[in-house]
């Protein structure tokens, strides 16, 4: 079953439904490639037809939405991932929010979800090794998530060399010390001020206490949401935005699939969305 | 070092407004009121109300968040009319909400399929995408057979090219010489047959 | 005169709409980019400046005349690409309203290759023949 290619018009039919539903474009170079992810999900998914694959991935069945695309992109975290957001953080979004609110608040920075802990170190690494200005503030860098088994990873602060694969030796000399053959430990100074917390995206009772932030990141997971969970998540993360804060999304994802709320802005390293400084018209 | 640990005693809480009332004049205590209405079945009646009068876009789409998390059949009725709006976010977010009751909307595709506004049998092709894929194509089909409205068959034909099967290719074929000059059709006809003609569908 | 291929983002929420105007544009010498929603069209101007945006009006999200005074608000370039409406609406109002919104043409769907290959040609400002 995994050696029959699929028909070209499946292909572009999957492909067009990926597009609509995600945002997401396939490229004619990757037609091959992803061709075979289909077959292999096919297959792992007991489908004997496409229409019945399709039928399944239309329905998100199993959350086979998610299986289907961790399948052709590089989902697997470590850190420095999609490190143009963070330039742009930088280079942008904190000046930007510093021109518009006082300088002696602490900034406060929510990755949201936070996975084992590779994206909110990444980002407190980055400021510390970035931004000039990073000793004139007070900086919070929060971290949460749905699974709690991730969160006490994380809190460990213990990552494989692969995690490790786009930091400069000088800086995981800096930042961690090697605990064996293949685990590096985050020093204990980073480990003691990012702070971990429970929290599901789409319980209001979970994200409210975790304040107002002026920057979000929020990667991939809101465009595998129904319809009413991504109404609800982006409702929430607008509330936790200071207004004229703002909110990062995954590389291809897009808040046209999720919420109006939400302001289209462009820098020079990304695109990034901001809610609105007054309240929306 | 300049970061410091967010603690719970070192977060300021984010303000509520001092009022959370769905008829307040203040924005926020509406958007406070919706959103506090999500998990409240009997708060259909009041926020159906409130829709009519909303002119805060926030608070309509907190409003057709509630009913879509409420997702009772009279949340249909609270939204349907807004697939009439002249605003396009309402009538997306009447249809996010009529996705996620996909059995309540199947009930009432028939009736909207009929319906003698073209703008609103257009968008019913749309919802007929979430629902129940035989009857769904059973509606596209006898759409393209005989509305008069060649954008409404197109939007169908959109539809059937996603969750149609062999069974709509005479259907399409029809249409298309119902409708013998437009060149869209034409396209349109050709590239929906093509996806639902091929062997990979065939076991 | 433009050197290297035009561009033109094709706006609609129908992906056969898309797909037919593709089709024709990139046999004509165009590159297409594509975007279903006024919010995604925004997006993919700010990403990717085109030459000419052809605009549907009715969209989910954003529809085309609120897409248009949004780019209008964009500052130059972006604000001023030539957009081109093309709609199922054939009534006055709805031209003028296009017009009002900053469209520079509007067309009534169904537009046939050769009407489209001409006002695209047009609007990119590419002489005939």
């Amino acid at each position: 079953m995994t050696d029959k290619p699929i028909a070209e018009e499946d292909y572009r039919r999957l492909c067009d439904y990926l597009y609509r539903r995600t945002g997401m474009s396939v490229s004619e170079s990757r037609r091959y490639f992803v061709g075979r992810r289909i077959a292999e999900r096919m297959a792992a998914t007991g489908s004997t037809s496409f229409a019945g694959y399709f039928g399944r991935l239309r329905g998100n069945l199993d959350h086979e939405l998610e299986h289907f695309v961790n399948a052709f992109t590089v989902n697997e975290t470590y850190f420095y991932r999609e490190d143009h957001q963070l330039r742009c953080l930088t280079s942008d979004l904190l000046p930007v929010r510093l021109s518009v609110r006082s300088a002696h608040q602490p900034i406060r920075i929510w990755s949201m979800p936070c996975s084992t802990g590779e994206e909110p170190y990444s980002i407190a690494i980055w400021l510390l090794e970035n931004w000039p200005e990073v000793d004139a503030h007070n900086i919070e860098i929060v971290g949460s998530d749905i699974d709690t088994a991730v969160l006490a990873s994380a809190r460990e602060g213990v990552f494989s060399k692969r995690s490790l694969t786009r930091l400069t030796p000088q800086l995981t000399d800096r930042y961690f010390s090697q605990i064996d053959a293949d685990r590096w430990q985050i020093c204990e100074e980073l480990r003691g001020s990012v702070r971990f917390s429970a929290a599901n995206v789409v319980e209001r009772n979970d994200t409210r206490p975790h304040g107002l932030f002026d920057v979000i990141f929020c990667r991939n997971v809101l465009i595998y949401f129904d319809e009413a969970s991504r109404r609800v998540a982006a409702e929430n993360l607008y509330e936790n935005l200071a207004p004229g804060g703002f909110i990062c999304l995954g590389h291809s994802e897009s808040m046209s699939r999720i919420s109006p709320l939400f302001e289209v802005c462009r820098f020079s390293d990304a695109i990034v969305y901001r809610r609105p400084l007054r309240g929306a018209q | 070092m300049p970061l410091i640990r967010s603690t719970p005693s070192n977060t300021p809480p984010i303000e509520e407004p001092t009022e959370v009332n769905l008829r307040s004049s203040f924005a926020d205590s509406r958007w406070a009121a919706a959103r506090a209405a999500e998990h409240n079945p009997d708060s259909v009646a009041a926020l159906a109300e409130a829709l009519g009068c909303e002119t805060d876009m926030r608070v309509r789409e907190a409003i057709f968040t509630a009913l879509a998390r409420i997702r009772t059949p009279e949340c249909v009725d609270a939204v349907l009319p807004y697939l009439r709006s002249d605003d396009a976010s309402l009538r997306t977010a009447a249809i996010d909400v009529l996705r996620v009751v996909p059995k309540s909307t199947g009930a009432r595709l028939v009736e909207l399929f009929a319906d003698p506004d073209s703008d609103v049998r257009l968008l019913s092709c749309e919802l007929a995408r979430s629902v129940d894929g035989t009857e769904a194509q059973r509606l596209l089909i006898s759409l393209i057979e005989t509305d008069k409205e060649p954008n409404v068959c197109a939007a169908a034909i959109e539809v059937l090219s996603e969750i149609g099967d062999a069974a709509a290719l005479p259907p399409l074929a029809r249409c298309q010489a119902r409708f013998p000059d437009d060149p869209f059709i034409a396209f349109a006809v050709r590239a929906a047959s093509d996806r639902l003609d091929t062997p990979g569908d065939r076991d | 005169m433009i050197e290297r291929r035009p561009r033109v983002l094709v706006i609609d929420d129908a992906g056969l709409v898309r797909l037919y105007y593709r089709k024709i544009l990139e046999a004509a010498g165009y590159d297409v980019d594509e975007a279903l929603n006024g919010l995604e069209a925004l997006e993919r101007v700010l990403e990717k400046l085109p030459d000419l945006a052809i605009v549907d009006v009715n969209m989910p999200q954003m529809d085309g005349f609120t897409f248009l005074a949004e780019l209008r608000r964009q500052p130059l370039p972006a604000g001023g690409i030539p957009a081109l409406v093309i709609s199922t609406e054939s009534q006055a109002r709805d031209i003028l309203a296009a017009r009002a919104s900053g469209a520079n043409y509007y067309l009534i769907k169904p537009v046939s290759e050769s009407v489209l290959k001409q006002h695209v040609a047009m609007l990119c400002g590419i002489p005939e023949g």
